[in-house]
């Protein structure tokens, strides 16, 4: 049969395939353009951008857990005004969409962090971590409480001409309900699921691996946590989702498609394998040839 | 890419030796530069593991590590003709020194296999080379002879077994009593060691380089999982990409 059709339409925004880099971990691309030529991606989505630029959190910061990795970078980046005058100049070159994921810990900070990406012309769309503290609110992360993120969603999509997706943290106790309340706060898409918070102790001296003490899981351990959520938020939302949490090959990336996303993200699988990007474009190409699929449309949410 | 393991030894007491071939840039390597290795097949093992290059030839390396975990006793299980998914070269090695420059190398523990590639290179262009090296006892040294073949090598085992009894500082401290003077002055271990080394340099005109560890995610410098603090302590490195090698005044040790 003929070559099969990976390009997908979400919020607007054209993707020649359905893959892209997770935030956080790709940078804002220039390693992985060592590896191959970011054009073969859907998207590049960028590490989190904050106001002001943040040295992140103590060292060690990242640490392997059965089947995952625990992180706790603590938004490590240079700023937002620096990455608008030298990491976007440079990304939007790369002839691939550009997805910057914006932080912050009050919402005025997310507000100016957005116009600043917004106004710029450089960036394809904002992706709103939502999963950072609220300072205002005692350190209780923006995601977790459908009002909070409503009102947030609502300040910044004021000031966002860009597609805007809401990247949804999983530390909480019905996802279904912050999903609705960032598409009742104008979101244009979701993006999910954010690191589930963790935990690991090194039992011989009898403290945290994390300096942090806690940080965030990701990678193949939570895939069916992921898949489950993405399954939970399709069921309920009008607007498109892109899905995350533990793909490492293009079966995996058809697992969340079935389960109702429209495009995947991909973090983890970048540390255990560079080329994991274009090698899961290149392994849903081949499932969709095998089974006949002519476009992902035919098999998004298509379980029973 | 893939190498291939060629050979495997037990070299110290929970160290080993592996040997490797295949496709890689045995010309354009640096020392101080390392491999991420992939650990198993399976996604057990998401995060690779940073291992020095310890020695090239023109058509192979060698990595020496200890076995402290999973990762490194799985290293240490494989067998001639295993393939090996490695990525690499990685990272800033440690800068050569100018020809005729007197240098210092000094190693702690299993801080010394980048050190011996870096000799190597160091040998044929240094006026002096000094060798100080540190191992807790005779049973976890290795390469002795070999840093021997290339410069004055002086030994020190916290028991006494091999060389002087006491640290790799005291080591330092016999070589500098001779009266020898360095331009140069590499050093790996631990980093109570580093500080210590650097300590006894901070009244001499010296040029001095330090290899960092920190536990690392990407090692290609994108996810910011193994920064170190620079200099006046405002800003941060990446160990993976703008070290591991660094100029000790640069860096908080
Ligand atoms: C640039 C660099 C070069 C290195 N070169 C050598 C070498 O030549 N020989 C050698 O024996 N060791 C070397 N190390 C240390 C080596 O990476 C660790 O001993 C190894 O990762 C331990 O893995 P494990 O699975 O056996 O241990 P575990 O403790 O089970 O590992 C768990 C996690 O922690 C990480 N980790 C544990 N200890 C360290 C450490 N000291 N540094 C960095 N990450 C660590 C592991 O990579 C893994 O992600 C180097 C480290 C760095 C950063
Ligand atoms: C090292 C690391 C850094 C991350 N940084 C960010 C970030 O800056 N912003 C964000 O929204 N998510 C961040 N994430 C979460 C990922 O984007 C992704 O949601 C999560 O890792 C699940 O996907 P995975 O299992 O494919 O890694 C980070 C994850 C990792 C492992
Ligand atoms: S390990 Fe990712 S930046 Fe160094």
């Amino acid at each position: 049969m003929s070559v099969p059709d990976l390009s997908v339409e979400i919020a607007g925004l054209h993707l020649r395939n359905p893959v892209m880099p997770a935030s956080g971990c790709f940078g804002f691309g220039r390693e992985y353009a060592r590896f191959y030529p970011l054009n073969q991606l859907g998207a590049v989505v960028t590490k989190a951008v904050t106001l002001e630029p943040r040295l992140g959190n103590p060292t060690p910061r990242v640490a392997e857990a059965g089947g995952g990795m625990l992180n706790a970078i603590g938004l490590a980046n240079p700023g937002v005004r620096h990455v608008a005058a030298v990491e976007l100049p440079w990304l939007a070159k790369q002839g691939v969409p550009v997805i910057v994921n914006a932080a912050g810990q009050t919402k005025d900070e997310y507000v100016e962090v957005v116009r600043i990406i917004s106004a710029s012309g450089l960036a394809n769309a904002v992706e709103l971590n939502v999963s950072c503290p609220n300072v205002k609110a005692g350190g209780i992360s923006f995601g977790v409480s459908p009002q909070v993120l409503e009102d947030l969603v609502c300040s910044v999509r004021k000031v966002c001409s860009l597609p805007l997706f809401v990247k949804l943290s999983p530390n909480v106790t019905d996802i279904r309900q912050i999903a609705l309340a960032a598409q009742a706060g104008g979101a244009d898409g979701l993006t999910l699921i954010n690191t589930l918070i963790g935990m690991q102790i090194d039992i011989r001296r009898r403290r945290p691996v994390l300096a942090n003490k806690t940080g965030g899981l990701s990678g193949p351990a939570v895939k069916p946590v992921a898949v489950r959520m993405v399954y939970e938020v399709t069921q309920v939302v009008g607007i498109p989702v892109i899905g995350m949490g533990g793909i490492y090959s293009g079966e995996d990336a058809v697992e969340f498609i079935m389960a109702g996303a429209s495009a995947v993200m991909v973090g983890t699988a970048n540390f255990t394998d560079p080329f994991a990007c274009p090698r899961i474009i290149a392994e849903i190409a081949q499932f969709m040839q095998e089974h006949g699929i002519g476009s992902l449309a035919e098999i998004r949410g298509c379980i029973a | 890419m893939l190498l291939t393991v060629t050979d495997t030894a037990r070299i110290a007491h929970g160290i080993w030796q592996l040997t490797l071939t295949g496709t890689f840039p045995y010309d354009t390597v640096q020392p101080g530069q390392f491999l991420m290795i992939r650990i198993g097949a399976g996604l057990e093992h998401v995060l690779r593991r940073p291992v020095s290059i310890a020695a090239v030839t023109e058509d192979s390396l060698a990595i020496v590590f200890r076995v402290v975990g999973k990762g490194t006793q799985w290293l240490s299980e494989r067998k001639a003709g295993d393939g090996l998914d490695v990525l690499g070269p990685l990272g800033t090695g440690f800068p050569l020194p100018p020809a005729k420059a007197r240098v210092l190398i000094v190693g702690g523990g299993i801080g010394a296999p980048p050190l011996y590639f870096l000799a190597e290179r160091v040998q044929p262009l240094s006026d002096r080379l000094d060798v100080a090296l540190g191992f807790q006892t005779q049973a976890d040294s290795f390469w002795v002879d070999r840093f021997a073949v290339l410069g004055n090598l002086k030994l020190a085992t916290d028991d006494g077994s091999l060389g002087l009894k006491g640290t790799v500082i005291d080591a330092v401290e016999s070589l500098a009593a001779d009266g020898l003077k360095w331009d140069y002055v590499y050093a790996c271990g631990p980093i109570p060691m580093l500080k210590v080394v650097k300590q006894c340099f901070a009244s001499q005109e010296v040029q001095g380089y330090v290899s960092l560890e920190e536990r690392m995610a990407c090692g290609v410098g994108a996810c910011y999982g193994c920064v170190c603090q620079t200099g006046g302590g405002s800003g941060t490195r990446r160990v993976c990409a703008d070290g591991p090698v660094f100029d000790w005044n640069g860096v908080v040790l």
